[in-house]
């Protein structure tokens, strides 16, 4: 019985051999295709992105303060304006999310505070970035009456909490409990446990979450709207309304003009590039650096 | 569990009789380091060690047997409250330390700790340098200077026959050293805070034989200094390094007596069924 059983296992092995293959051959297929179709997705936004916006990169884009329709203005103010609203919320996000992360990680397991604040997260998470304008613009442009950058750079640092609060609370949790173990098991305390070893073995994940928060917020338009509104003319005040390369695209893409879309191309190519660097950079920081 | 042990080492065994100068000589009676009184401890409802009394003799190796989940690593965690780090465990009896109890709200954890260090199954760098894995433990428990540090590092290497293998790259990140590199490290990372006590929970069963051997043999150079427990499931291995053995099933403490006689002569019939193979 079982001997005939065996005698007969390789030919039905074989019909069940090939159909493996066979199915094993339309899942690879359809994973390249897959990949190929997104792959060229995002190389012709690039290629588009680069064609129209290359023309425009030059010194005078650089140097210029926006100027009206026809006015050979440049980018200037958005630039900077850009720079400064972005690194700040950056500056002011970072930090509120790392703690939440690790104490949602490493002290508030289980609790129903810590079950609260990683719900409100997500929420805040999908939230609509216009939303997020709006309130800013209830609480701080609203009772002032006028727009300014700090309302811009509070608007984005909302963004930025959400998601560096689930990335470095997901990088904590991928640190081996043997590893808390062994820094306790020498007599550490908890904190340092925490500080010492499990944000060091997560720190690459978790700066990986902070240039997600900067890549997003780079390119957010609506949070701005309501909040810095833009500014036509120089100005490094952050008390008053200032530019911002999002904003300006929105304002330039769709005129008339042909120098102001040149010019709202060229300004998402320097959002694409100027994200692209910084994430560069900070690999390139991070590399190597296990001291 | 009685320490009825006359002091009768069989040829070739060599005992750690004269472990310190004025106490006995004789292993059975040795002072012991770490004595538990009727020990028990749960993990929630369900209780994993009952009734457990047993002395870890100062300087001597104390082998902990059993098939999984007899509890020996669970009394092994008792040793330095490491189970404190979870909630709904708990140990009840008495854990004396040197005489001094363990057990108890008013003992620092952190500071027993120092003096009763621990080595894990898998070895456990942290994400740092080979040099800084070792000063990690130092400079939580003492301020040294950098001379001092780099002497205790360099001591400390030396003690686990690492310093030759790691001496040129004291900088580099100690994931890039071998799982047995790793695993000695991970010892020199314990006694560099120069504790009383050493505990190993299976410190060889990721490792390779060759780098096996070079812990066991470790192990007879550390216990001139440290007292030491060590869970394994390799019978031999309890055989080769420990002086005292105990064998642990259900929960309960089924025997203890020096490593010969028990692997050789055991009074009970449950540690005769487990060392012959017939179960776990």
């Amino acid at each position: 019985m079982s001997a005939t059983a065996a005698m007969k296992a390789p030919t039905r092995d074989l019909g069940l051999l090939r159909r493996r293959r066979a199915a094993d051959m339309v899942a690879t297929v359809l994973c390249f295709a897959a990949t190929l179709v997104v792959l060229a997705a995002l190389a012709s936004i690039l290629w588009t992105l680069v064609a129209n916006g290359i023309g425009g990169l030059t010194l005078r884009t650089l140097t210029r303060v926006t100027a009206p329709a026809g006015g050979n203005g440049g980018l200037l103010n958005p630039l900077v304006g850009s720079v400064i609203q972005v690194a700040l919320a950056t500056l002011l996000g970072t930090p509120i999310g790392l703690l939440a992360g690790i104490y949602l990680a490493e002290y508030g397991t289980g609790s129903a505070v810590a079950n609260a604040v990683r719900f409100v997260s997500d929420m805040l998470l999908s939230a609509p970035s216009i939303l997020v304008g709006l309130f800013v613009y209830l609480v701080l442009v609203a009772p002032f009456h006028h727009f300014s950058g700090w309302a811009g750079v509070v608007a984005l640092a909302i963004l930025v909490v959400p998601i560096v609060v689930r990335t470095s609370e997901d990088m904590l949790r991928l640190v081996p409990l043997s590893m808390r173990e062994a820094a306790a098991a020498l007599g550490a305390p908890h904190w340092k446990v925490v500080l010492l070893v499990c944000v060091r073995a997560a720190r690459r994940g978790m700066m990986t979450g902070v240039l997600l928060a900067v890549a997003r917020i780079s390119g957010e338009t609506a949070p701005l709207l309501f909040t810095s509104l833009g500014n036509l003319n120089w100005s490094l005040s952050l008390n008053r309304s200032m530019a911002s390369l999002p904003v300006t695209i929105y304002q330039y893409a769709g005129s008339p003009a042909d120098d102001w879309v040149q010019l709202a191309w060229t300004a998402a190519l320097l959002i694409t590039v100027g994200v692209l660097l910084i994430n560069i950079a900070a690999r390139l920081g991070l590399r190597g650096g296990d001291r | 569990m009685d320490d009825r042990t006359a002091p009768r080492p069989l040829p070739g065994m060599s005992f750690q009789a004269t472990a310190t100068a004025g106490t006995s000589t004789s292993p059975g009676t040795a002072r012991p380091m770490i004595s538990t009184r009727n020990l028990d401890f749960h993990y929630g409802a369900s209780q994993a060690l009952k009734g457990i009394s047993l002395d870890f003799p100062a300087r001597q190796v104390t082998g902990l047997i059993g098939p999984s989940g007899c509890g020996k690593s669970t009394l092994l965690r008792v040793l330095n409250r490491m189970y404190d780090l979870y909630p709904g465990q708990r140990a009840t009896g008495e854990v004396l330390l040197d005489g001094e109890t363990i057990i108890g709200p008013h003992v620092d954890a952190n500071r027993l700790r120092s003096r009763v260090g621990m080595v894990f199954q898998k070895p456990t760098p942290f994400p740092m340098s080979v040099e800084s894995n070792v000063a990690f433990g130092i400079r939580l428990h003492e301020r040294l200077g950098r001379a001092d540090m780099a002497a205790r590092i360099e001591d400390a290497l030396r003690r686990v026959a690492l310093w030759n293998e790691v001496k040129d790259r004291l900088r580099t990140s100690a994931t890039s050293l071998s799982g047995g590199q790793q695993q000695r490290l991970c010892i020199a990372r314990t006694i560099a805070t120069r504790p009383e006590v050493i505990l190993l929970d299976e410190p060889t069963s990721a490792l390779d034989p060759i780098s096996t051997a070079r812990i066991e043999e470790l192990l007879d150079e550390l216990k001139q200094d440290f007292t030491i427990a060590i869970v394994t499931h390799n019978l031999q291995q309890a055989a080769r390094c420990a002086d005292r053995v105990a064998f642990f099933y259900m929960g309960e403490l089924v025997e203890v007596d020096e490593a010969s006689r028990l692997f050789t002569t055991p009074r009970q019939k449950r540690t005769q069924d487990y060392i012959t193979g017939r179960f776990g």
